[in-house]
């Protein structure tokens, strides 16, 4: 008999796709202003970027580790958690990535590493000791899923060009600043100058690509929470630790947000000092929205979580 | 699978490969004339239960129908759940052919009613070392791997194991992925 895997998605995957098309379109614009107005002027920029991209995400998981100030442990000195990420990896058919802690009271986890082999695994202490195994377990399945599905890699390449277009606005305007626009005077005479012209485009890309990065982001949230129902067979756990993490996430000082911060787009729930205003610009989903994604999971799964 | 993955996510778990696990039956006659070990009577199954009203039913009817099959080879069938989740049927026959079809029924059973993906690994025991060792069936994997826990806290004997791996590889399907040798220190045999 074959069965109807849970947690499909098909408005989840009809919005990844539409988000990846216009943000591979817009991006495809970009490229074509740049190449028309340019001509190989913004060549170097563009290798200089790439192979930044490229050296971020081939030491992404110890650059992430070492940014969190975490520490990858030994079997000997975790072995519950190495036994418990062993066997969530048996499930879900991944290599066992590395696993580290950090040090702090906030309970959250993250995952980075550009493919499943050079993976890695962070959770706090603040995790491991507030919640419960299988809340552990949920949270840790949720973070293979992001390993699984590739999300560093993702993120990296959706990124490069919205990164390329604030570098090119920033550029523009220093330049512009002390006069000679990179050489690029060749229509001087007729029309709006060329460097106004990238400028604005590089704005309008940056503003455009940064909400789209923003809806990839979520939508790749929702996409792990339902990776880790598949793996945990019980979204209810995960659902609960979501909902313990978040209320601790509130209750933690200043101190401690303003130094994971930076962390943000790894987190399973991201610190934030203050809510931002619209989910537009969220690289997380709500919680009210991923609890209700999760607990239609587990209706699907037959019992339901109110 | 692997683009659709990485634009959409995954959307579930892979199926189960149970079709080499004959292999360990076949492969019984050098485990003990040419490496000294001999089954210890006892193999399990683990899989991982869904929080779900369908899964429970079936579940049950896999457990009394290995019982019964368990029943007719001479087999005793016995069931714990570990502080990890998973659930364990474990197969007590001194037979390892007995072992082996019992841990393919249950595997085929789950299969037909479609949770296959919920099964994770076989373990069977071996004696005649100084310490036990398990043969490791993955079904994720299709494959199999040597388990030698030492016994003093988690530690395994990799030496050792490795060298299982080396001696068997030509009968028996080994997994070649070190990183994928998962332990099973616990395991309630």
């Amino acid at each position: 008999m074959k069965r109807r895997s849970y947690g499909r998605d098909a408005g989840l995957t009809l919005r990844m796709l539409f988000t990846t098309g216009l943000l591979g379109l817009l991006y495809v614009f970009f490229g074509l202003v740049l190449v028309y107005f340019l001509n190989v002027g913004i060549a170097p920029m563009i290798i200089l970027l790439g192979i930044l991209a490229f050296v971020q995400y081939y030491t992404s998981d110890r650059l992430a580790l070492l940014a969190a100030g975490a520490k990858v442990v030994e079997r000997d000195q975790a072995p519950d958690l190495h036994d418990m990420v062993e066997r969530l990896c048996g499930m879900a058919d991944l290599p066992k990535p590395k696993i580290a802690v950090m040090d702090t009271p906030v309970p959250n986890a993250f995952a980075t590493g550009r493919s499943p082999k050079h993976a890695a695994v962070c959770v706090t202490t603040g995790l491991w000791h507030r919640l419960e195994p299988r809340e552990i377990e949920g949270v840790l399945a949720h973070e293979l899923s992001h390993i699984a599905n590739r999300d560093v890699l993702t993120m990296t390449i959706a990124s490069f060009f919205a990164t390329l277009a604030a570098f090119i606005t920033r550029w523009f305007l220093w330049s512009g600043m002390f006069g000679g626009f990179g050489g690029s005077n060749r229509d001087n005479n007729n029309g709006p100058p060329v460097w106004l012209i990238v400028i604005a485009v590089s704005i309008v890309v940056y503003a455009i690509s940064f909400i789209l990065i923003r809806a990839l982001s979520r939508y790749r949230e929702y996409a792990a929470d339902r990776g880790s129902a598949l793996i945990t067979g019980a979204p209810e756990y995960l659902m609960s630790a979501l909902q313990k993490i978040s209320s601790q996430m509130t209750l933690i000082p200043q101190q401690d947000l303003r130094q994971v911060q930076g962390m943000n787009a790894f987190f399973i729930i991201p610190a934030r000092a203050r809510t931002m205003a619209s989910e537009l610009f969220l690289d997380h989903p709500p919680l009210e929205k991923r609890m209700a994604a999760l607990a239609k999971i587990a209706r699907e799964m037959g019992r339901p979580v109110s | 699978m692997g683009l659709r993955d990485a634009l959409f996510g995954r959307k579930k778990l892979s199926e189960p490969r149970d079709d080499r696990l004959f292999a360990l039956a076949t492969a019984a006659v050098t485990l003990e004339t040419e490496l000294g070990l001999t089954t210890a009577g006892k193999a399990a199954v683990t899989f991982k239960p869904l929080s779900s009203g369908d899964f429970t039913r079936v579940d049950t009817d896999v457990e009394s129908l290995i019982k019964a099959a368990g029943r007719s080879a001479g087999s005793e069938i016995e069931r714990k759940s570990d502080s990890y989740g998973f659930e364990w049927l474990i197969v007590h026959d001194d037979d390892l052919e007995d072992q082996v079809t019992a841990v393919h029924a249950v595997a085929q059973e789950l299969t037909d009613q479609g949770f296959g993906a919920q099964l994770l690994a076989a373990p069977f025991l071996f004696k005649g070392y100084q310490h036990p060792v398990y043969w490791i069936y993955g079904f994720k994997r299709g494959a199999f791997w040597p388990f030698i826990p030492t016994g003093d806290g988690q530690n395994r004997d990799n030496a050792e194991e490795l060298e299982l791996k080396a001696k068997l590889e030509k009968e028996l399907p080994v997994e070649q992925d070190l990183t994928r040798w998962l332990a099973l220190f616990d395991a309630p045999l």
